[in-house]
């Protein structure tokens, strides 16, 4: 795996910020309850059982859904002039700037690191049931994959293909949707290490985390 | 009329038909998206038609909410479902009706999309009415090893009647439209099918109810097209023949009248098989009070029985090619049945009645779609950068492909590209006319690898020759 980590950690570490947009699940009348520049949390607890900061209201057909920050950060672009409006799903509202922490740093470093396997299209995806049941065992030996396994289940104009596997055989480290989430062209599905490479990964984490300080 | 305004809550195709029933109606109406439909031509031309203020936004044509709550903020009276989405589903249509601001759904009352919609409490209904349906469940089936029996029922029974290939096909109880069935060719391989099938109806529909029933292989599939006010009023658009499908058991190319014994010979009474056909379709619309457009959809088999398979409580795909064949005598204006539909559930009066209702040539439809028919019909996806179709007198295409600009197809839906309504003085002018058409129609493109688009079209040109012969 060719890639060098201090110029990783030094891209980092100058600009350790990712802009989340914050876009309107679906139509409604959106009541603002943050100000530009405000602080705001993520959910919290063991289980991130606490909400985020309340962000916005959106009432549809009498209904009030609290949108809650899923992440901590800035509020920016915060669209004031929709206050009290009727806006369509997909609206830009506001855009929470997050500082990223050691194990977002992990997690973006290890895409570079692992065997991505990627959305051949943009569609809805879904493990096969034999592979989730594997994957929601508390195992530590983790789900195995060769070259032509179909264990993911691609589901793209209503129609269900198996998708085969194609990349090095390994372990799956790192899974990057839920069942059923509609997944980008290109976007990744999972990262895979080769069983010869989990020292260099473990290397790679013990790293960042002796290096980053949040 | 008052000046009403109709919500469409479909996308494509359809809302465009819709928009021009509107339009002959004198009705206002406005129209929804998502985000992967904005570059399609029904919110372009609502756009155009009705400005800006008139296409909504939402994040799924499937989210109930979304569409009450567009149809409040816009202050629609009526919404049309069109086909697929809600147009089956009565608890949308109760909701329509039953909210504190009410709203007209365009479509049978609720209580018949309730009775009929279910393919189980249909085959119930018209058993009691003595109307023929296809040997199998009569409920949905959780159980596999109840399901194992039904199957093994079901094959012996075909031997018994000496059936050469035996075979069953399971579906999901909660489907429609040709998705999630499969057929068994061996009781062997039924668990195996049923469990997919079962997976994949709760994964689509969230209900993994499978429903098994005889499968008849040397069959035509056939429509009967209903118009009925709540005035009981009950009148025919005479049948359709929609029996080449792809593998998926997807429409792809529907005719009307459903056969044509007139030039073809069939090995039993086709004339008398259609009356019958009709006769049953419109006793059981009687049976439940009937009060929209609807299909009841038919198989006949080579010995010439038929068997009711469902009804469809919605205007269909292919209502076209029935308003295509039929003139209403007291009538200018050429049929539309998308018109009639929208008449009758604001509750006027038909204005005709059978007598009054006349039908000349052959009418085919042909869907065109980017797939493959060669590997399973598998969809294609990618930019379509060339769309043209010849201009002619005898044909109706209608799109939601732009034909000035590229197109990306949505990977959320059906590949469908078009629909082209053919006529002609009989059914061999119009299946020349429709290969004409085919022929001087060009569709490109490139997917995401810059390979070429495939359509099916050189499948449709093949597949002429065999349309109404069974």
């Amino acid at each position: 795996m060719d890639i060098n980590l201090n110029d990783l950690l030094r891209q980092f570490k100058s600009h350790p910020y990712e802009d989340h947009h914050i876009d309107a699940p679906h139509t409604g009348v959106v009541s603002f309850k943050v100000k530009e520049g405000q602080e705001v949390k993520g959910p919290s607890g063991q289980w991130l059982h606490k909400p985020g900061t309340l962000l916005y209201i959106l009432e549809r057909e009498k209904n009030p859904k609290r949108i809650t920050s899923s992440f901590s950060g800035t509020v920016a672009n915060l669209r004031t002039q929709l206050e009290g409006t009727f806006v369509h799903a997909g609206e830009r509202l506001l855009t929470v700037q997050h500082k990223l922490n050691r194990d977002e740093i992990i997690d973006r470093i290890l895409r570079k690191v692992l065997f991505i396997f990627r959305a051949p299209q943009r569609a809805r995806y879904f493990f096969t049931p034999e592979a989730i049941s594997f994957l929601e065992k508390d195992t530590d030996k983790g789900l195995s994959v060769a070259p032509g396994d179909e264990i993911i289940i691609m589901s793209l104009m209503k129609r269900d293909t198996f998708l085969p596997y194609e990349g090095p055989p390994g372990i799956i480290y790192k899974v990057y949707f839920q069942q059923g989430d509609l997944v980008e062209q290109e976007a990744p599905l999972f990262g895979l290490c080769p069983p010869g490479k989990l020292p260099f990964v473990q290397k790679v984490i013990q790293r960042i985390r002796t290096e980053w300080d949040d | 009329m008052d000046k009403k305004r109709i919500l469409i809550a479909n996308r494509g195709e359809i809302a465009i038909r819709i928009m021009n029933a509107c339009d002959e109606l004198d009705l206002d109406y406005v129209v929804v998206y998502t985000a992967q439909d904005s570059a399609s031509l029904h919110v372009k031309k609502a756009i155009e038609e009705k400005g800006p203020e008139a296409v909504y936004r939402i994040s799924n044509y499937k989210d109930p909410n979304e569409i009450f709550s567009v149809a409040d903020h816009c202050g629609a009276d009526a919404i049309h479902p069109g086909y697929g989405f809600f147009s089956e589903n009565f608890r949308f249509a109760r909701r329509a009706a039953l909210r504190n601001r009410p709203l007209t759904f365009i479509g049978p009352r609720w209580e018949v999309i309730r009775d009929l919609g279910s393919k189980i409490n249909t085959k119930r209904i018209a058993k009691q009415l003595g109307i023929p349906v296809i040997p199998g469940s009569d409920e949905p089936l959780y159980s596999e090893i109840e399901a194992e029996v039904l199957a093994e029922k079901l094959f012996f029974q075909q031997k018994e009647q000496g059936v050469d290939k035996p075979s069953i096909l399971v579906k999901a109880s909660a489907g429609g439209g040709g998705m999630g069935i499969e057929e068994v060719n061996h009781l062997d391989t039924f668990r195996q099918i049923y469990r997919r099938i079962q997976n994949y109806a709760k994964r689509q529909f969230g209900d993994e109810g499978v429903l098994i029933e005889q499968c008849m292989r040397d069959y035509h599939h056939l429509e009967v097209q209903l118009l009925c006010s709540q005035h009981e009023e009950i009148v025919h658009f005479s049948t359709r023949n929609c029996t080449i499908q792809s593998t998926g058991r997807q429409k792809r190319i529907e005719v009307a009248p459903g056969f044509d014994p007139k030039t073809i010979d069939y090995p039993f009474d086709a004339a008398k098989v259609l009356d019958l056909m009709v006769d049953y379709s419109i006793q059981l619309a009687k049976e439940v009070k009937y009060d929209n457009v609807g299909t009841w959809e038919w198989i006949v088999t080579r010995d010439g029985k038929p068997y009711l398979l469902e009804v469809n409580t919605r205007i269909q795909v292919e209502n076209e090619i029935s308003a295509r064949i039929s003139r209403i005598s007291k009538h200018d204006a050429p049929v539309n049945l998308i018109r009639e539909q929208i008449r009758s559930a604001f509750g006027e009066k038909l204005g005709f009645k059978q007598k009054h209702i006349s039908f000349a040539g052959t009418s085919i439809e042909l869907r065109i779609v980017a797939e493959d028919v060669k590997r399973g019909f598998a969809p294609w996806c990618g930019k379509i950068t060339t769309f043209s179709f010849p201009e002619k007198p005898w044909v109706r295409l209608y799109s939601h492909v732009p034909q000035d600009e590229p197109y990306e197809i949505p990977t959320e839906y059906d590949p469908n590209l078009a629909l082209a309504i053919i006529w002609g003085m009989n059914t061999e002018q119009a299946k020349e006319r429709a290969r004409e058409f085919i022929s001087k129609t060009v569709i490109r493109g490139e997917d995401s690898r810059g390979k070429p688009i495939i359509t099916n079209l050189e499948y449709l040109k093949d597949r002429l020759d065999d349309v109404l012969k069974f």
